[in-house]
């Protein structure tokens, strides 16, 4: 049995099509990823940016829910959810980080070229960028944060990162020291919640990397995550046509989020194999306790080496549920639905808080192998814990559940 | 305002030098190490902005010649009863700057434990290196190389395993030892150390624990290398790297104590390295404690400091508690390591076992209240700049040298419940 196979993975959910991709994807981040890490580390130039070109349009997921006139693939019914979790689980095993890019291009795609929702004119603009098969297309999202300002306008307690205001046929957005939530230094296209100025609804607007008036900072260091070189924008004056004004409503904004929490949770759950897997080739014949005893039969290690599969089989297995609820809108309501969407946050809340505790204990089994980056677990670590910070509070996400649970009104 | 002064000490036994150690390294850490502590990741391999703080400290502040008796030179800290309540402090200001500081620092004298501290002083010993630490204002390291590639618990965890797994050699030959092997990992190598104090067997396989030698050699004796440093997930201030010994010859009597007593006064290192690793997490806590502050202060959460939400307040709350909790504990820690007349000899199976409870206790808390941390701080909770994630990534590691995780809860259990066979 393929070893991943051993966790449970929901095989009879998934189309051939899912698993064939997964398989290939298998092979394909082995063998450009996985076997060339030791040598190239964590080089965003060797290493991490072309096989984003490989991931993203080689292997096509940046094409996967394009209408076929506009060059895509047109796999753009709701059991998508299963093929982004089962693509993202294995890019996530061979760096969390290109996952986590992967999640940001599949959610944008998914809330806009869904077949229920397709916004067809979004599509028209877009689609060809993304499936025009000339180099990866880089989305990252600017959401609320906590600001600086107590009277900037807030989004559920944060500040709203842009200002946007309507001009005639255009948006002219503002913001400074804008932080996105991944690859501010080379992001294409930046998905940003605003504040509209004089209004209620705030409005999710695309803008362009190269657009006039954007500026990136130089990117800054951080816990993980080398995929993506973050640095902070500002946005000053910056135009964009009225169209590439998305949405306006809750809704949209959630089943954008519910998408991508899929792809997170997925990307979390690649991390958590190729924990198992490294753990594994280290501990097998590991012994401690003098001569004889192999690491794996100590009872109290074997019993710690059990929890982490038991922490990635249950994080896997929640993963796929949360697929299950997006690939089924009949019965649990569309995406962007309260209980969808609280759904997905609990789930990829639960799945990063997992996978932060198995990481930690995969790291104290190897002990010092685990601490130096030659054995390649730490980045994991530090892959997650940054994905965790990224996707936010948690502590805060549980006003969220508790507003779903109990009616709670001013949280 | 509440500063990390705040926190509680134990002011009825802290250290007589407590108050101008505090503030000579407290101005030390501000002036030499904060500037620069967010390029030392990068720094790893050639230490080049991470030794001009330690020439500072180590070789003009003279620190490196603390622990050798006065008439050498030193300051006679190994003979004081509250060497490790001054130690406490001075490995918490450091660490609130930079862990891998602190190790490096702490892991210096490791190897000296074993002659510089009564009832077994090695006077000769002590004779012949303390010029190398006493008379230069550079910089010295020193590193205790214990680690072997098929693992360093069993050779900490002396008490079953009884030095049975050692495969560095060392052979009498004459007046001469001659050491063979091959160690992984020591503080302070990657070319730093300048003495070595290597834990060898007289006998391989055997279970004898008077087979255990600890025999000092200067990394200029012909047969030894250091390796390049390793690249780690934090920790850059503490050069780690392989040692290679290839029949390398030292005197007879660089042996530290003899046999028995090598592999007793282990359990020294042990006892006292414990205790240090937790005024690291409480120094480290301290900063994060400073840093969090300012964050919570400054960003706001609907219209509020962020401080001011009651469920953000709980995750602060949590975070404080542990740090007063922590420090008092680590204080009483070091506090039972001076105080041998109380609390028994340094070597004590079963101060070592309560050092390690406390030490890995200590460790638990700070991996889960600095994960929450973190994340509360959600994006910025992961900036080099924040500096949270730094201590985060640093402090890791102290779960695993001075004896793991497992190896503490397995002495903790061996000696409260008198466990035979774990
Ligand atoms: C930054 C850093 C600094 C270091 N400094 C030094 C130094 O100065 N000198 C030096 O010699 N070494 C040093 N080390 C090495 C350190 O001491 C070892 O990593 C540590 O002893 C653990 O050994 P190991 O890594 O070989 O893991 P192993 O000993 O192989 O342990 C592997 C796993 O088995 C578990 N285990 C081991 N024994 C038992 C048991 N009896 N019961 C249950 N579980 C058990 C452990 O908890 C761990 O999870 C350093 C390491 C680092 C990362």
């Amino acid at each position: 049995m393929n070893d991943l196979e051993l966790f449970p993975y929901p095989k009879n959910r998934l189309q051939k099509t899912d698993l064939d991709l997964a398989a290939s994807l298998q092979d394909l981040v082995q063998k450009e990823i996985v076997d060339k890490r030791l040598e190239l580390k964590e080089d965003y130039r060797g290493l991490l940016e072309p096989n984003l070109n490989k991931l993203l349009v080689e292997v096509g997921l940046q094409r996967m829910f394009w209408p076929e006139k506009l060059g895509g693939e047109e796999h753009n019914g709701p059991e998508a959810a299963y093929t982004v979790a089962a693509a993202l689980e294995q890019v996530g095993r061979a760096d969390t980080g290109l996952a986590y890019l992967a999640a940001h291009n599949l959610a944008l795609q998914a809330s806009l070229a869904m077949r229920e929702n397709l916004n067809q004119e979004a599509c028209g603009r877009f689609a060809p960028l993304f499936c025009d098969g000339r180099g990866p297309v880089i989305v990252s999202f600017v959401l609320p944060v906590f600001g600086e300002d107590e009277k900037a306008p807030a989004w559920r307690g944060k500040s709203f990162q842009v200002r946007a205001r309507a001009a005639s046929g255009s948006w002219v957005l503002n913001g400074k020291g804008v932080r996105p939530t991944c690859s501010g230094a080379d992001a294409h296209l930046f998905g940003a919640w605003c504040a509209v100025e004089g209004e209620e609804q705030p409005a999710f607007i695309l803008v362009p990397g190269d657009a006039p008036g954007l500026s990136r900072g130089p990117e800054f260091k951080k816990t993980g995550l080398a995929a993506s070189r973050n640095a902070d924008l500002d946005l000053s004056g910056v135009e964009v046509p009225a169209e590439n004004c998305l949405f306006r409503g809750d809704l949209e904004y959630r089943r954008l989020l519910s998408w991508f929490y899929l792809g997170v949770s997925a990307a979390a759950v690649g991390g958590l194999l190729a924990a198992y897997q490294i753990l594994k080739e280290w501990g097998d014949n590991r012994v401690i306790k003098g001569t004889g005893n192999v690491f794996k039969e100590n009872p109290l290690t074997g019993a710690l080496m059990g929890e982490i599969a038991q922490d990635i089989s249950m994080s896997r297995l929640l993963a796929y549920d949360l697929a299950g609820m997006l690939a089924d809108p009949t019965t649990f309501g569309d995406a962007g639905s309260d209980m969808v969407y609280t759904a997905a946050l609990m789930i990829v809340h639960h799945v990063l808080a997992t996978a932060e505790r198995a990481l930690h204990r995969t790291m104290e089994l190897m002990a010092s192998a685990g601490y130096a980056k030659e054995w390649q677990l730490e980045r994991y670590w530090r892959d997650l814990k940054t994905v965790q910070c990224y996707v936010g509070s948690h502590e805060l996400a549980k006003h969220d559940f508790a507003r779903w649970f109990y009616g709670a009104r001013t949280l | 305002m509440r500063t990390i002064d705040d926190f509680t000490r134990p002011l009825e036994y802290i250290s007589p030098m407590d108050g101008l150690l505090g503030s000579i390294f407290r101005d030390w850490v501000e002036k030499e190490v904060m500037p620069y502590r967010r390029q030392f990741d990068e720094d790893y391999r050639d230490h080049r902005l991470i030794h001009p703080p330690f020439k500072k400290l180590l070789g003009e502040y003279g620190l490196q010649r603390m622990i050798f008796p006065e008439d050498l030179g030193g300051w006679g800290m190994g003979r004081s009863n509250y060497m490790c309540t001054a130690a406490f402090r001075m490995f918490e200001e450091i660490a609130r700057a930079d862990t891998g500081m602190a190790l490096a620092f702490g892991a210096l004298f490791w190897p000296f434990l074993f002659i510089a501290l009564e009832p077994h002083e090695n006077r000769r010993l002590l004779e012949e290196f303390a010029p190398m630490f006493c008379e230069t204002t550079e910089p010295v390291f020193a590193a205790l190389c214990m680690t072997e590639p098929q693992g360093g618990s069993d050779i900490e965890n002396i008490e079953i395993v009884k030095g049975s797994t050692i495969r560095t050699t060392a052979v009498l030959d004459g007046d001469e030892w001659v050491i063979n092997g091959h160690k992984l990992w020591p503080s302070n190598t990657g070319g730093l150390a300048r003495l070595m104090a290597v834990v060898c067997t007289t006998n391989p396989g055997s279970d004898d624990p008077r087979d255990i030698a600890v025999i000092y050699v200067t990394s200029d004796t012909p047969g030894v290398t250091q390796g390049p440093p390793y690249e780690k997930a934090g920790m850059a201030a503490d050069m780690n790297s392989d040692v290679w010994f290839e029949n390398v010859r030292v005197p007879s009597w660089y042996r530290a104590c003899g046999p028995g007593d090598d592999a007793k006064y282990f359990g020294e290192i042990m006892s006292t390295g414990n205790m240090g690793i937790i005024a690291w997490i409480s120094g480290a806590m301290m900063n994060i404690y400073e840093r969090l502050t300012e964050f919570v202060n400054r960003k706001k959460y609907r219209g509020l400091p962020l401080k001011e939400n009651d469920a953000v307040a709980g995750v602060l709350a949590d975070f404080a508690a542990n740090i007063e909790a922590i420090r008092i504990v680590g204080y009483q820690c070091a506090r039972m390591c001076d105080r041998h007349d109380l609390y028994g000899p340094l070597w004590d199976p079963g101060l070592v076992a309560k050092m390690r409870a406390q030490r890995y206790l200590a460790m638990d808390r700070f991996i889960e209240v600095t994960g929450r941390v973190m994340n509360l701080m959600e994006c910025f909770g992961t900036d080099r700049d924040w500096d949270v994630e730094k201590h985060w990534r640093d402090l890791k590691i102290l779960q695993l040298v001075e004896g793991s995780k497992q190896l503490c809860q397995i002495e903790t259990a061996r000696w409260f419940y008198e466990c035979r066979t774990l």
